[in-house]
């Protein structure tokens, strides 16, 4: 290891003791009586209006992965598997416009916390939620390992760490950040990362303005840094007899990797459950759209990151500082920084990567663990839990999670956890149709979507594990060729996930196999904030064009336990404190059960329910029945109920 | 169910009223929504050195200007969007006391 630049260290410590202060001030920041709400400490109160959910979904959407291995993906091997990322995040906005506000509105009228509490309700299937979650925590994992391989890429250029052969001393620093970086997420909850957020996107900015109208300048300007661009691109690799790269995708199959990677990876950005942590933790319906349509300025900057990869190739000293560090491109960004600014803008172009890490990091966490207690632990552990059970649950599971991904990133070899990464993007895209195709319609089966999600994630992992170079043997990229033509893995397997759930639905439809409860109400996606309670019953019964029905005495009943007001006296109730009664909404399964425990349904066969139908799960899915659509219509003039039973 | 393509953020189903209310402005968004995807991902269309703008490529240029115009684009999305929950003469499913549905 080189020695360590005083100045710049000195810098990045004081940057980053600043950031550990406002994380733990942030427990305090818009307090509430208590943090030990999962609402709360989960998704920050979901308080948050268009100026912090902006910094806070930026800063969740552009981790410092981006940072560093954008760069290097343009550094090595330029157009197709670097700056298609620039592509990626402008789809994405109007991607997300489609479907973000309606999960925003489902999630706030049911007060779900996580993607697959929402599959829960929807589809009324445990096994179905739990493949979510399980798929959301598995992704999230090499991630959060990630961020800590770009901290890793800045501390080794930075010379920081004992050279002990020890891995374990070796990132003793890196091991003190994250300590620190889960004790104040452990207090603080989503707080944290958004109050952070601030000074990361501070920094981020200060540096990309810096380093666009600098770097040009030091190393002969834009013409000189595309034409080295290009000319690494052309040269022959020796390793492989092929070019290095490209600099414009000009032949078809180019073009088909650079936009089937683009959309694929714009798909999956929003169903990671860190990004719906982020739009489910704003104040209202609008901030997302107004977000959607803010963000994009944030993406300008990434294009510019993107082109540090051309800077750093037309940097010779930046060149021979890769090479000698083994080829390593992750560390290309780093070296360019070192070389190009004086010392003490070098400390703050490093924080800023730093910094960038750890909001990510915490999100992620925050995630991971909300997906964990909600929608495993109390899911098929301890039904009852109650709200501070939950959020401690939460809490520990985020420092386990964290230090899981630590130990990922510290034991595994570098390439392989960015592989997983890649990985990871292949297998939340397999969540997609269930969330997102269950925001519009209900047409598809629960059991036909699981199987599907099942044959996405199986071909998805195989097909990348199959990806061969010359120089690897497997995990060696994420396109691979189908029917010759070079496609993102992930978007072949999301529609092989997606055939394969539209067949089996058809066919569970014709052997009318039972779909169960879906607790969700039309008007219900397009609700705001003021109107998250239930509207009164007879606006809802107009909208479903059940006029017929509505008004009778067992709807303005079961109107009025939904609503969580005016509940008959019944038997007692087993989670009453699951009841949010800071929304003034009652609709979650148990508490409904009380009021409406005499409500009798008259079209349900005895096996109809969840996957296991064990006493309580009946039960349970018997009250789930009672506050649905369909059983307020009984005389049986409603769509959803004849297509539905 | 009959549910129409998708089309825009907000409306459908419930407000499907507000979406035969105001044909034109639920087509534009459609239309805006798509666009904006489309001419990112038809790589054809600007995968080309020439013409420079600057010293910059024309495939870096399009797209690095691409992004605040998606930007503007769906500004005027989520503005029109506005304009369609504003109740339509006449398209009120539910009359009185209905007011939540019919934005």
């Amino acid at each position: 290891m080189s020695h360590v630049n005083y100045v710049t260290f000195t810098i990045v410590l004081v940057l980053f003791l600043l950031v550990t202060l406002v994380g733990f001030a942030a427990a305090r920041w818009r307090r509430t009586e208590s943090l030990m709400n999962l609402n709360e400490w989960g998704l920050g109160g979901r308080s948050f209006g268009t100026f912090v959910a902006w910094f806070l979904l930026g800063g969740d959407l552009y981790t410092a992965y981006t940072f560093i291995a954008v760069p290097a993906a343009v550094f090595g091997a330029g157009a197709v598997t670097g700056f298609f990322a620039v592509s990626y995040t402008i789809i994405v906005f109007p991607i997300a416009l489609i479907f973000l506000p309606r999960l925003w509105s489902i999630a706030r009228t049911h007060d779900y916390i996580t993607p697959a509490d929402f599959v829960r309700g929807r589809y009324g299937s445990r096994g179905l939620s739990l493949a979510m979650a399980f798929t959301g925590i598995l992704a999230l994992m090499p991630y959060i390992a990630l961020q800590l391989v770009g901290i890793q890429a800045v501390l080794t250029v930075m010379g920081v760490g004992t050279s002990s052969t020890n891995t374990y001393v070796k990132d003793l620093p890196l091991f003190i950040a994250f300590l620190i970086l889960a004790i104040y997420t452990y207090v603080s909850g989503l707080r944290a990362p958004a109050l952070i957020a601030f000074v990361k996107d501070f920094l981020v900015y200060v540096m990309i303005i810096v380093a666009v109208f600098y770097i040009p300048t030091r190393i002969g300007g834009w013409s000189h840094i595309f034409a080295a661009g290009q000319a690494h691109l052309k040269a022959i690799s020796p390793v492989t007899h092929k070019p290095n790269g490209v600099f414009i995708p000009v032949t078809g199959n180019n073009q088909l990797a650079f936009s089937t990677l683009a959309l694929g990876s714009a798909l999956a950005l929003m169903v990671y459950p860190h990004s719906i942590t982020g739009v489910l933790s704003t104040k209202r319906r609008d901030i997302i759209k107004r977000n959607m349509a803010l963000l994009p300025i944030y993406s300008v900057m990434l294009a510019f990151v993107a082109l540090l990869g051309y800077m750093a190739l037309a940097d010779k000293t930046t060149v021979a500082n890769v090479k000698k560090a083994g080829g390593n491109a992750q560390l290309s960004v780093p070296y360019l920084f070192q070389h190009m600014f004086p010392s003490w803008f070098a400390g703050v172009a490093f924080s800023a990567i730093v910094i960038g890490a750890l909001v990510p990091a915490a999100i992620m966490a925050i995630a991971a663990a909300n997906l964990f207690t909600r929608n495993i632990f109390k899911e098929f552990f301890k039904p009852d839990a109650s709200p501070r059970l939950q959020t401690k649950i939460s809490q520990w599971t985020s420092l386990v999670v964290k230090f899981g991904a630590l130990l990922f990133a510290v034991e595994l070899p570098r390439t392989f956890s960015i592989n997983l990464q890649l990985l990871g993007g292949v297998w939340i895209l397999q969540v997609f149709p269930s969330i997102v195709f269950g925001l519009f319609t209900r047409w598809f089966h629960r059991w036909a979507l699981l199987a599907g999600w099942l044959a996405g994630m199986i071909f998805g992992t195989i097909a990348a594990y199959k990806v061969a170079t010359p120089t690897t043997s497997h995990w060696a990229g994420s396109t691979d060729l189908e029917f010759g033509h070079t496609v993102y893995i992930g978007l072949t397997a999301i529609i092989l996930n997606i055939v394969v759930s539209v067949i089996l639905t058809l066919i569970f439809k014709a052997t009318r196999v039972p779909e169960g409860a879906d607790e969700t109400l039309p008007h219900q996606y397009l609700a705001e904030q003021a109107e998250a309670p239930a509207p009164a019953p007879a606006s809802a019964s107009a909208g479903l064009g059940t006029a017929g029905t509505a008004g009778s005495a067992d709807d303005l009943k079961t109107e009025l336990c939904r609503t969580g007001s005016g509940c008959p006296a019944g038997p007692a109730n087993p989670a009453s404190g699951d009841a949010s009664g800071a929304m003034g909404y009652a609709a979650r399964s148990r508490s409904g059960a009380e009021c409406l425990s005499g409500y009798r349904l008259v079209t349900s066969p005895p096996w109809h329910g969840y996957l296991g139908t064990a006493g309580r799960t009946r039960w349970r899915w018997r009250a789930d029945m009672a506050s649905l659509p369909c059983s307020r219509c009984r005389a049986g003039t409603c769509s959803r109920c004849t297509t539905r039973w | 169910m009959t549910e129409p393509p998708v089309q825009s953020g907000s409306p459908r189903r419930a407000a499907a009223s507000a979406v035969a209310a105001h044909p034109v402005t639920s087509a534009v968004i459609a239309i805006l929504v798509i666009a904006s995807i489309f001419f990112s991902l038809y790589v054809p269309l600007y995968a080309s050195v020439t013409p420079k703008v600057g010293d910059f490529p024309f495939f870096y240029f399009y797209l690095i200007i691409y992004m605040p115009a998606v930007g503007i684009v769906l500004w005027i999305v989520i503005t029109l969007q506005k304009r369609l929950r504003q109740p339509a003469a006449g398209a009120d499913p539910g009359g009185p006391g209905t007011g939540e549905v019919t934005r």
